[in-house]
């Protein structure tokens, strides 16, 4: 490829070229302000799509450790889905204790206050004791949710001070077009990983560590002689922090017996490489060998895309040190047997592949941590780096 | 014990413990197997997954009978063996983060074959 040096310094010269300092994934205090200033009132994505919960009562429940809530989402007999603190008003007891399924209703198991799947209180156990109950305002407390292409944000401020549709800013018109509907969720993985989340998402914006990290799981699927190291065809930094990255295929990808036999079985997730359908949505049309594109929504969750499938991905802030990397794979819903194997390949390459991008996290955390360096060396190709830590930054500031 | 697996697949029927039900499971199977048994696997299944695919594509998932759905959770199980021997040359990644650290979750497909 023979991209000029400093493509991207040049299209986004306001990010600067010099180093980046470290303190902001080091600093306890800066952590409590990203809690602040950013978390509590950013749209969170909860990696999942109103299609995993398709029956009236179909239910998850998710903990936002972050802001210490415990979120049910659940949908109603109206078909509304609508998300709630996973607390009963009468005390504040947890309401529901599995992760998922589905309810006639919410009872509460410290004094049987029971609600409805709209979330309403239905009925309160020996009642006449009680003084002036209006069970009409002692609903489970309401979460703002919103849905966008069929996948489920909530937000924890009174007021969202932005709509989920602005904070999508350039991926309403960039990603919006992307055939989400047909996919299913076919596999979901949580990592623990003892970094702080700029530090773990890091290793996911750059396709500079491909060569390195990925050698044994895609050696050859993402680099090639044309294209060493991984070189990012196609990078659009939004102002408000979102980011979409091509990541490159490599033409000359070998597949193994086990990929053909993946691929006569239905498909994989290198099938971008040579396909001359274009997907809309995704920068397909524009990046030469394109394999597929990274969109992050800032700050921290993404829906990335390939031919034909996606898979939706969090770094869900814990602590300072602390990062939850929660995955989930999107395939078209397998009807064949069959299908079902061959898209067990793609699982399994991308599940370990994960576990090597996330190997490298850990140990960087504990460089930074150690102050054995305090400043990032950043290359034109990992300026989605350098967009996170300006973002987090100056919203920190401002 | 009565065989688990359809007739014309007796000769896999000692591969029978390898099929395992959820991927968490498949994924610990591998991790905890040696090299060699991978190989064994790997080897013996590659040639009859052809036939393992066409047999069980006589049903639509939703429709598969619970004895054969052995057969389809060791063709699942060949994916895992075969990662490891065709690409990670080790059951486990190696330079990676540790196993012990990833939760397997488990969604519909799967959900839906244990019934
Ligand atoms: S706390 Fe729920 S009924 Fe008392
Ligand atoms: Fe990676």
């Amino acid at each position: 490829m023979n991209a000029p040096k400093h493509t991207y310094a040049e299209m986004y010269p306001e990010l600067g070229t010099g180093p980046v300092s470290t303190e902001s994934a080091v600093s306890k205090e800066f952590f409590e302000q990203e809690r602040e200033k950013i978390f509590r009132h950013q749209w969170f994505s909860l990696l999942k799509r109103d299609s995993d919960i398709p029956n009236p009562g179909d239910y998850f429940v998710r903990e936002i450790e972050i802001v210490g809530v415990s979120v049910l989402v659940i949908r109603g007999d109206d078909n509304q889905i609508r998300a709630f603190h996973n607390s009963c008003t009468h005390r504040g007891n947890r309401l529901v204790h599995d992760d998922r399924g589905c309810t006639v209703g919410m009872q509460c198991d410290f004094h049987g206050w029971t609600y409805d799947r709209q979330g309403e209180l239905a009925y309160v156990t020996d009642e006449e004791q009680f003084y002036d109950l209006d069970k009409s305002e002692l609903g489970m407390p309401k979460i703002h949710l919103d849905i966008w292409r069929g996948f489920l944000f909530v937000n924890f401020d009174e007021m969202p001070d932005q709509s989920l549709e602005t904070a999508m800013g350039d991926f309403n018109q960039d990603l919006s077009p992307f055939a989400f509907d047909d996919l299913e969720c076919i596999g979901r993985y949580r990592y623990q990983v003892d970094a702080n989340w700029k530090t773990t998402m890091n290793a996911f914006q750059e396709g500079y560590h491909v060569a390195f990290v990925h050698k044994r799981s895609a050696p050859d699927a993402f680099t090639g002689d044309d294209n060493p190291y991984c070189h990012i065809p196609k990078i659009k930094l939004q102002d408000n922090g979102n980011q979409s990255l091509a990541v490159p295929a490599a033409p000359e990808h070998k597949l193994s017996p086990t990929e053909e036999l993946a691929f006569k079985f239905g498909s994989t997730f290198t099938q971008g490489i040579g396909n001359t359908e274009i997907c809309p949505g995704t920068w397909q049309g524009e990046a030469e060998n394109w394999g597929f594109d990274l969109n992050i929504i800032f700050p921290f969750s993404r829906i990335n895309v390939g031919a034909g499938w996606c898979y939706v991905d969090a770094f869900w802030p814990i602590a300072q040190d602390k990062t939850i990397y929660e995955l989930a794979y999107y395939f078209p819903k397998p009807v064949k047997p069959s299908q079902m194997i061959s898209q067990e390949f793609s699982k399994i390459v991308l599940r370990d592949l994960s576990r090597e991008d996330l190997a490298t996290n850990e140990v960087t955390h504990s460089a930074l941590m150690a102050r054995s360096i305090d400043k990032l060396q950043l290359s034109d190709q990992e300026i989605a780096v350098r967009h996170l830590y300006k973002t987090v930054t100056a919203r920190v500031a401002g | 014990m009565a065989n688990r697996l359809p007739e014309e697949f007796s000769d896999l029927e000692g591969y029978v413990d390898w099929a395992e039900p959820t991927e968490a499971a498949r994924m610990a199977r591998r991790i905890g197997a040696s090299m060699e048994e991978l190989t064994d696997y790997y080897s013996t299944l590659l040639p009859r997954m052809e036939a393992i695919a066409a047999y069980l594509d006589q049903w639509d998932l939703p429709e598969l009978p619970d004895d054969a759905k052995p057969l389809l959770y060791l063709g699942m199980m060949y994916m895992e063996a075969a990662v490891a021997v065709e690409l990670f040359k080790d059951p486990d990644v190696p330079e990676s983060s540790p196993a012990e650290k990833l939760t397997v979750l488990t969604e519909h497909g799967e959900r839906a074959l244990l019934g």
